[in-house]
C-alpha cells in the first residue's frame, strides 16, 4: 500500500511539473509570436482599423518604441514580460490605450457565452443521436444518421455559418446579421433584453453547435457500441433489470466516461471556431477582438488573448483529468482491506 | 420449494435448437436436445469449449436475440419460455432462474459498487429502500463468506476467488429456484476451488435451489452434481449419474474426455482426444474423432437411446463396445499327479479402445490367461468370445481387425537368424495378405510407427543384432501390421531399463490413442498399471480379487491383496 502511494503521490508531482513546464512554453511563445509577426505596431496608432489616419515620422515612432521599452533587447523585454505577468499585469494596449486586463475582461463574456452554450448543446444532441445510432446498430436508421453526420462535420464552421447567415439572417431576415444586442435598445425588462441577446447568439451558437456535433456523436455511437458488446450487459439483462436502468445505468454511465476528456480535447478547437464564427457575424467577443488586434499589431493585447485562451484550453484539460478520476473507479486503487486480499 | 414432495418438474426442455446467424448461413451450436430436471436436482453439462455449453444457459434465460434463432421448447416451473414476451422474461430471469456467470473483469459493471450491484434486481423486484438493500447486500456477502465492507468495493478492487464469491451472492440475492453455474471454476486455485464446493453445498442446504453446472472441468461435474450430460459439438452424447459416468463412460467422447482430465485420477498420463470437433455434419458428431466408428455413423444421427438402467447415450454401436468377453474361463496344469491350478473361473471384458491392466505377482495366472485370451491355450472351462464370435484355436490372431500378443522376452520371440525384414512379413506371408508390395508398404508404415527406420540397410539387419528396446519395438510392430483391435502386451517392458520402458509405453499409448485398439496390459508393476490403463484387474492366485477404474482400485479398494501390493508397489 505504501508503494502505491508513494507511486500516486509522485505521479501527481508529475503531472504539476507537466502543467507548469506546458504553461512555460505558451508564454514563451505568447511573447515571440507577435514579434515574430512583419509590421510596425505604430504604424496604425490612433485612428479605425483599415483606414489610416496619421502616419508618423521616423522619430515619433522611435519615440514610442523608447516609450513602451521595444528598443530594449529581446532578453529583457521578455524578462520583464514575464515578471509583469507574475504580478499579474497582462500590459497595456498600444492602440485602445486601455489596461489589456479591462479589454480582455469586457469581452470575454461573450465568448464564453457562445462556447459553453455551443459545447452544452452540441454534447447534448451528439449524446441523444450517437446512442440512438448504437441502439439501432446494423439497422437504416444508424446508416442514415451516420452518414449525415459524418458529411456534415466535414464542413468548415465558417462556411456553415456564412450559409447560415445568407439564408436565415439576410434571406429570410429571421436573425440580426451582427452584434450581440440591438444598438441603443431600450428594454421593457430584464427578459427583452434576455430574448435580445438570446436572438443575436442564435445563428453562431447553431454554426458553432452544428459543427462540434458530428465528433461527439461519432465518439458516443462508438463507445457505446463497444459497451453494447460487454459481458456486464449481459450480466444486466440476464439480472431482468428494467429497460430503462440497463440503458442508462449500465451502457450510458460506462460509455460517457470517455467523452469527458475528449470534450476538454475538442475544447480547443471549439475556441477556434468560435473565432472564426464571432468574425462571420460580428459578435462582439474574443475573436473580433483579436483580428483587430492582429491588425494593428498591438503586441500586449495580442499576447493577452492568446495567454487568456491557452490558459482556459490548459485548465479545462486539468478539469477533464480530475473529473475522469472521479467518474472512473477503475483510476482508484484498491484501498479496502489489503490484508484480506491475500486470505483469497 | 413449491413442492412438499420434492419431485416437481422445474425444467424441461425438448428439442431445444439455437441457430447463430453469421454473416453467410446459420450455425448450429445446439441441435434438438433435450432434458428435464425436478426441483433439487443438480444436473452437470460436461463439455469442451466449443459444444454449445453457454448457449444452453443463454437459451434458459430467454437471452437469444433474433437474428439468432431459438427453436423447440423451454418449461422453466411449467412456464414455457419462448411463448413470454420480453417481459414476462424479465421476471422470470433472476427470480426463477440465476446464473453465476463465468469470473471475468467484465461481467460486472465496473463503475458500479458490487454491493449495489447484488441488490440491483432485488430492489428493483421488491421495491426495496436504500437502506433495507443496503442490509440486504451486507447479508448476502456474508452468506458467501466476505467482509459487509466489501460491498463498497469496485468490481476491480476484488481478487479471482472474491469475485466468484460476489457473483454467487449476486445470484442468489433474488432466492432463485434454479441455479446455473456457467465455469464456476475456472482459473481459481485449487483450495480456493474447494472451498467454493463448501460453500456452494452450504448455500444449497440453505436456500434449497437446484443446480445446472455446466463446465469443462471434470471435478467440478464430479463435486456438485448428481446427474450429468456429456455435450458435443451441441448434441448430447450421454446421460446419466454422475458417479456412475465417471467410473465407467459408455460413450467413447466421454471417455476421451475423462482420461483428458488431470482431477479424474492425478497420478495417469493425460491423453487427448485426438483431431477437431465438426458442426454441422449428416451424422454423429463424434465420427471423425471416434475410433469404432462405422460407415452407418457418418450417414446417419445417432438417436439418444437408453443403454442401462439410468444411462442414455447417442450412439450407432451402443457405447463403447465389448471386444472381448471372457466367462468362467478355468485352467489347471497337470504335473505328474498334481493338478495345479491356473485360472480359476476368470470372468473379464475388455471395451473398444481401453487399457486394462491385468497386475499380479508372478505365478498368479496372468500369462496363462493371456494365452487363453488369445486363443493360442484352450480353457479348461468357460468360453471366450470376442467381436461377437467365440474364440477357438487361434482364429483371432490370423485374421486382421484380431488379437496380437506381445511377449516379455523379445530375444527369444524373434528368432536371431530373421531379418527385421523376415519378422515384420511373415505374419503377412502365413496369413497371405495381398501383394508383395502391399506388404513392404504395410512393414514400413508399422516400423515408422514404432520409430524405427525403414531403409534398406535397417530391413536387412538380423535380429540379434539389435538391442533389446528395438526388438520390442520390432515384435510391437509385428503385431501392428496386422492391424489388430486388441493387443495383449505380457510384462512387455520387464526386461527393458526405465528409460526405454518409458519410450516404448508413451509410444504405445500414443498409437492406441490415434488409432483406437484395445490393450491388455499385462504387469506385476501396479505403479506401471496406474500409470497408462483406464481399469485394473488383480489376479491373485489365478483369481480376480479386486477390479475396477484405476481410481477406484489405487484409492478406494478394500481387499486386502491389493493393499498389499500397492503398499509393496509404492516401496
Amino acid at each position: 500500500m505504501d508503494i502505491l502511494r508513494g507511486k500516486k503521490r509522485s505521479s501527481s508531482i508529475f503531472r504539476v511539473v507537466e502543467y507548469f513546464l506546458t504553461f512555460l512554453v505558451i508564454i514563451s511563445l505568447n511573447f515571440a509570436l507577435p514579434r515574430m509577426m512583419p509590421g510596425e505596431p505604430f504604424l496604425h496608432y490612433s485612428g479605425e482599423v483599415d483606414e489610416l489616419v496619421a502616419f508618423y515620422s521616423k522619430e515619433q515612432i522611435q519615440y514610442y518604441h523608447e516609450y513602451y521599452g521595444l528598443d530594449r533587447p529581446l532578453h529583457e523585454q521578455y524578462f520583464s514580460y514575464l515578471k509583469d505577468l507574475a504580478e499579474g499585469d497582462l500590459g497595456f494596449s498600444y492602440y485602445y490605450k486601455e489596461n489589456v486586463r479591462t479589454i480582455i475582461l469586457r469581452r470575454l463574456p461573450w465568448t464564453m457565452f457562445l462556447v459553453i452554450s455551443a459545447m452544452g448543446l452540441s454534447i447534448i444532441a451528439g449524446i441523444i443521436l450517437g446512442s440512438y445510432s448504437a441502439w439501432h446498430r446494423g439497422k437504416w436508421q444508424d446508416s442514415v444518421l451516420y452518414t449525415a453526420l459524418v458529411v456534415f462535420s466535414e464542413i468548415p464552421a465558417f462556411l456553415v455559418g456564412l450559409a447560415l447567415l445568407i439564408w436565415l439572417g439576410a434571406g429570410l431576415g429571421l436573425f440580426p446579421l451582427a452584434g450581440a444586442a440591438t444598438h441603443f435598445a431600450n428594454y421593457d425588462s430584464i427578459w427583452d433584453k434576455i430574448a435580445d441577446m438570446l436572438h443575436h447568439a442564435a445563428l453562431p451558437v447553431l454554426t458553432l453547435t452544428l459543427s462540434r456535433t458530428g465528433g461527439i456523436y461519432l465518439l458516443v455511437r462508438n463507445s457505446l457500441g463497444t459497451v453494447l458488446a460487454k459481458d456486464y450487459m449481459l450480466t444486466a439483462r440476464a439480472k431482468g433489470l428494467k429497460e430503462l436502468r440497463i440503458r442508462y445505468v449500465y451502457a450510458l454511465r460506462n460509455a460517457l466516461m470517455p467523452l469527458c476528456t475528449r470534450i476538454a480535447i475538442q475544447l480547443g478547437a471549439l475556441i477556434g471556431g468560435a473565432i472564426l464564427a464571432e468574425n462571420v457575424f460580428s459578435y462582439p467577443g474574443i475573436g473580433v477582438l483579436m483580428r483587430s488586434a492582429v491588425v494593428v499589431r498591438d503586441y500586449p493585447l495580442i499576447q493577452g488573448i492568446f495567454l487568456v485562451l491557452a490558459v482556459g484550453v490548459m485548465v479545462a484539460n486539468m478539469l477533464a483529468d480530475l473529473a475522469y478520476k472521479y467518474i472512473d473507479p477503475r483510476t482508484r486503487p484498491a484501498v479496502i482491506g489489503s490484508r484480506e486480499m491475500e486470505e483469497f | 420449494m413449491s413442492s412438499c414432495n420434492g419431485y416437481d418438474l422445474l425444467l424441461e426442455v425438448n428439442n431445444l435448437a439455437v441457430h447463430y446467424q453469421t454473416s453467410e448461413n446459420f450455425l448450429p451450436a445446439l441441435n434438438k436436445i433435450s432434458f428435464s430436471m425436478n426441483s433439487g436436482d443438480n444436473l452437470g453439462i460436461l463439455g469442451e469449449s466449443g459444444s454449445g455449453k453457454t448457449t444452453l444457459a443463454m437459451a434458459l434465460m430467454g437471452l437469444i436475440d433474433p437474428p439468432h434463432r431459438v427453436y423447440g421448447s423451454v418449461r422453466v416451473a411449467g412456464k414455457e419460455l419462448m411463448a413470454l414476451a420480453e417481459k414476462e422474461k424479465k421476471k422470470l430471469r433472476w427470480k426463477t432462474i440465476a446464473m453465476v456467470f463465468q469470473n471475468s473483469l467484465d461481467v460486472l459493471n465496473p463503475v458500479m459498487k458490487v454491493g449495489q450491484q447484488i441488490v440491483e434486481p432485488l430492489k428493483e423486484a421488491e421495491n426495496l429502500l436504500e437502506r433495507e438493500a443496503s442490509l440486504e447486500a451486507e447479508r448476502l456477502l456474508e452468506l458467501v463468506g466476505l467482509e459487509k465492507y466489501w460491498k463498497d468495493a469496485y468490481p476491480h478492487q476484488l481478487s479471482g476467488g472474491m469475485m466468484q464469491r460476489v457473483l454467487l451472492a449476486m445470484a442468489i440475492s433474488c432466492r432463485p429456484r434454479l441455479l446455473i453455474l456457467d465455469e464456476p471454476t475456472s482459473s481459481l486455485d485449487p483450495v480456493t476451488r474447494k472451498n467454493l464446493f463448501e460453500m456452494i453445498h452450504n448455500l444449497q442446504e440453505k436456500l434449497g435451489f437446484s443446480m445446472l453446472v455446466i463446465s469443462h472441468d471434470l471435478s467440478a461435474v464430479q463435486d456438485l452434481t448428481d446427474k450429468m450430460i456429456v455435450l458435443y459439438a451441441g448434441e448430447i452424447l450421454e446421460m446419466g449419474l454422475t458417479r456412475e459416468i465417471t467410473e465407467e463412460p459408455a460413450h467413447t467422447y466421454t471417455r476421451g474426455l475423462i482420461n483428458s482430465s488431470v482431477q479424474a485420477f492425478p497420478y495417469k498420463d493425460l491423453w487427448g482426444i485426438p483431431g477437431e470437433a465438426q458442426i454441422g455434419v449428416r451424422g454423429c458428431t463424434f465420427a471423425s474423432r471416434c475410433t469404432q466408428v462405422l460407415a452407418i455413423c457418418r450417414e446417419k444421427k445417432p438417436p439418444l437411446e437408453q443403454v442401462l438402467a439410468n444411462r442414455k447415450i447417442a450412439c450407432h454401436r451402443g457405447g463403447i463396445v465389448d471386444l472381448l468377453k471372457a466367462t468362467d474361463i478355468s485352467k489347471s496344469f497337470k504335473l505328474r499327479n498334481t493338478v495345479i491350478p491356473a485360472v480359476k473361473g476368470v470372468t473379464l471384458r475388455v471395451r473398444h479402445g481401453e487399457t486394462v491392466a491385468l497386475v499380479g505377482r508372478s505365478g498368479s495366472g496372468k500369462s496363462t490367461l493371456a494365452h487363453i485370451l488369445a486363443g493360442f491355450l484352450p480353457p479348461d472351462r468357460g468360453e471366450v468370445v470376442f467381436d461377437n464370435r467365440k474364440v477357438k484355436s487361434n482364429w483371432p490372431a490370423c485374421k486382421e481387425g484380431g488379437i496380437q500378443l506381445i511377449l516379455q522376452d523379445p530375444f527369444s520371440a524373434l528368432s536371431h537368424r530373421f531379418t527385421v525384414e523376415d519378422a515384420l512379413l511373415e505374419p503377412l506371408h502365413v496369413n497371405k495378405f495381398g501383394s508383395l508390395e502391399e506388404r513392404m508398404i504395410r512393414i514400413k508404415t508399422a516400423l515408422k510407427d514404432v520409430q524405427l527406420p525403414t531403409d534398406d540397410e535397417f530391413l536387412k539387419r538380423y535380429c540379434s543384432s539389435l538391442s533389446g528396446g528395438q526388438r520390442q519395438r520390432i515384435a510391437i510392430a509385428r503385431a501392428l501390421v496386422m492391424k489388430p483391435k486388441l493387443l495383449l502386451a505380457d510384462e512387455i517392458t520387464s526386461m527393458l531399463d526405465v528409460s526405454t520402458q518409458a519410450n516404448l509405453l508413451r509410444l504405445l499409448k500414443g498409437l492406441q490413442n490415434s488409432s483406437g485398439f484395445a490393450m491388455v496390459f499385462i504387469t506385476h508393476d501396479l505403479q506401471l498399471a496406474r500409470k497408462i490403463s483406464e481399469r485394473i484387474i488383480v489376479l491373485h492366485n489365478g483369481e480376480i480379487v479386486e477390479e475396477g477404474s484405476a481410481s477406484y482400485v489405487m484409492e478406494e479398494s478394500s481387499c486386502c491383496h491389493a493393499r498389499e501390493l500397492m503398499e509393496a508397489g509404492f516401496l
